[in-house]
């Protein structure tokens, strides 16, 4: 073998032990939550957080699913969990829906002042969530649906409009003009087009936005808080409530199970869908 | 009664004027062409037809009906896209179709048309695949179905040939004059292939600015323009242009450097003094000079030969001015240095170099 070929072989070997080690370092906090999950509360107190479960075992997240506590209430994160589900789809759905039907409008007819509808909606995409949240509180309290479920939901629908009609805008401006021209002189109006030829070729863009929406919502902490109400807390805001807890021994091995719970949805979506998640951050980026 | 009637159409884009005051009558059974060079409005004068573009004044009449303020659906019309703007997500019969379930039509008649349809234009074994599956070509084909299922009243084409090859742009144009033929159809297309316009059309718009500078059966235009620009942009090799000055009480005779020529009862638009014209005349009509006493003949300076197979384009130069001519291979071989040329004085133009139209 030459000096040179068994010098690359050595660079070969730095780097992978390079990657092996950064990829142990940036997992051990996940590790080390998911170790904490399997143990018993003994377990956790006695020995140190780096050491592996004696026996791993499910019993905290049975607690943490079913009996965890929020203060005097002891119903587990699958109270938060259905409220989450509950918020997070018809949000989902109108957001997109939205998002697809404005973008197409943008896109493909002749609307007056779009330029500045696009530009709204532009400074929309970009003003941080603070600003708006105490005008937003007084307008919900005004019409008097302020902390319900569709207090919670209109505020996903209207904070995700943004940034969906910008997607999705973004999109149908690639799609060929000709197109639309040809189905309005086939007889088909602003709906049927939409229907019949837009969204039958919007498949990818409608995952991306979906997945987008999906897990942005889930993730939502600020505005479930906010919006939600004491009746629909989204499951982060529970997990916080359940973690803060000052009642009692903290029990860390059922709040990294509860936190493990409240990651999961996003975590599978983002398994299951990686390739549509990329490139959906590349439509929003390169096309902006 | 014309099928198509438009009259004083005008649409601006901003400050652009791209259609200044356009008649355009069609009549029935019609293969109208409008020609131009990019950016002339044809394009813009088609699509105001189909009702997709907004106009800012005029009328047009779709088979003795005012259709200025109908929807493009309800115009009695089918178009041809340049870029085809098939449903990619539809099968054929699908896009051939959709027209059709969108007005309702009964599901037998659909099947009828769609039948006759693909039959006519040979894709009846592609019915039921998706268009990223098909050819260039065939593309082409069933956007032509899916206008002649619409049975419209006016068919109109975008530059329907312009992106397909050389070989099958030639097919192609033969089947649409088949088509035509068979159909009986009314017709308006859009080119910037003089060639296309020349073999399809019964009648021709040149455009040029937002105007129509001429609109003639393909003969007259090639024969007799009406401007300048007509005569330059129709016909290829283009026109050669000369300056001259017409002498002579009757003009009779026009001069051009020291030569003079003679106009045979040249068919003047108006009776004028003498004054500065331009000579127009096509390379087919230059020859080589018989004998060296030849009437309307000038001396030249042999340039190069183009052989093109059939015929030979010999290229001249005459002081500052270059002339083409179309010449026999066999009398193109052999030439060199210095020639006399001489002109078929009954078959040229003469324009007024200021207004730019015929005399």
């Amino acid at each position: 073998m030459s000096a040179a070929s068994a010098q690359a072989r050595i660079g070969r070997i730095g780097l992978y032990t390079l990657l092996v080690w950064t990829c142990l370092f940036f997992s051990i906090p996940l590790l080390v939550v998911i170790a904490t999950s399997l143990k018993t509360s003994d377990e956790v107190r006695a020995f140190s957080i780096f050491s592996l479960p004696a026996s791993p075992s499910f019993s905290a997240w049975v607690k943490a699913w079913f009996a965890a506590c929020t203060g005097l209430n002891c119903g587990g994160v699958h109270v938060g969990f259905l409220n989450s589900v509950r918020i997070l789809i018809p949000s989902v759905i109108m957001s997109v829906f939205a998002g697809s039907v404005t973008g197409y409008a943008l896109s493909h007819w002749r609307v007056r002042g779009a330029n500045v509808v696009m530009l709204f909606l532009l400074l929309g995409a970009f003003i941080p969530y603070q600003v708006i949240l105490y005008p937003l509180v007084k307008m919900f309290s005004t019409i008097g649906i302020y902390s319900s479920l569709p207090c919670i939901i209109a505020v996903h629908v209207l904070f995700g409009l943004p940034v969906m009609s910008l997607l999705f805008r973004n999109f149908y401006a690639g799609l060929p003009e000709e197109l639309v021209k040809a189905a309005r002189i086939d007889g088909a109006g602003f709906w049927r087009i939409f229907i019949w030829v837009m969204l039958p070729m919007s498949v990818n863009i409608l995952i991306v936005a979906t997945i987008l929406q999906t897990t942005g919502i889930w993730n939502d902490y600020l505005l479930g808080l906010i919006f939600a109400g004491r009746d629909n807390m989204p499951m982060t805001v529970q997990l916080n409530a359940i973690s803060t807890t000052s009642t009692g021994v903290i029990e860390y091995n059922v709040n990294t199970a509860a936190a493990l719970l409240t990651a999961l949805p996003p975590l599978l979506i983002y398994f299951a869908s990686g390739r549509y998640f990329v490139r959906g951050i590349t439509a929003g980026a390169v096309k902006g | 009664m014309s099928a198509v009637s438009v009259c004083g159409l005008s649409k601006s884009f901003g400050l652009l004027r791209v259609l200044r005051d356009i008649d355009l009558p069609v009549e029935a059974g019609e293969f109208t062409v409008l020609l131009g060079p990019s950016g002339c409005g044809k394009s813009t004068l088609l699509n105001a037809i189909a009702g997709l573009e907004d106009i800012d004044g005029g009328t047009i009449e779709i088979g003795g009906i005012d259709v200025t303020q109908h929807e493009p659906s309800k115009r009695g019309i089918a178009m041809v896209f340049q870029s085809y703007a098939l449903y990619p997500t539809m099968s054929v019969r699908g896009n051939l179709s959709f027209g059709l379930r969108v007005k309702s039509t009964p599901k037998r008649e659909v099947a009828r048309r769609i039948e006759w349809a693909s039959r006519l234009l040979q894709i009846d074994e592609l019915l039921d695949r998706k268009p990223s599956q098909l050819s260039g070509g065939q593309r082409q084909r069933v956007a032509i179905g899916r206008a002649l299922v619409q049975q419209a009243k006016v068919f109109l084409f975008d530059e329907p040939l312009s992106n397909l090859d050389a070989k099958l742009r030639t097919e192609m144009r033969v089947e649409l004059k088949r088509l035509h033929k068979e159909l009986g159809a009314t017709i308006i297309y859009v080119t910037h292939d003089q060639i296309e316009a020349m073999t399809l059309a019964t009648r021709i718009a040149v455009m040029r600015g937002g105007r129509i500078e001429q609109y003639a059966a393909p003969d007259t235009l090639y024969e007799q323009p009406e401007t300048l620009f007509v005569a330059g942009f129709v016909g290829s090799p283009s026109m050669n242009f000369l300056p001259g000055e017409l002498v002579g009480g009757a003009m009779r005779t026009v001069r051009f450097g020291a030569a003079m020529l003679p106009l045979n009862g040249y068919a003047f638009r108006d009776a004028l003094s003498a004054r500065d014209v331009v000579i127009g005349i096509r390379p087919e009509h230059i020859s080589l000079a018989q004998d060296a006493a030849a009437e309307a003949a000038i001396d030249a300076e042999t340039l190069f030969m183009e052989p093109m197979g059939a015929d030979t384009l010999g290229w001249f130069q005459c002081g500052e001015h270059r002339l083409a001519a179309r010449l026999s291979p066999q009398v193109a071989r052999g030439i060199g240095g210095r020639v006399r040329l001489s002109f078929a004085m009954d078959q040229i133009s003469l324009f007024d170099p200021e207004s730019e139209a015929r005399l």
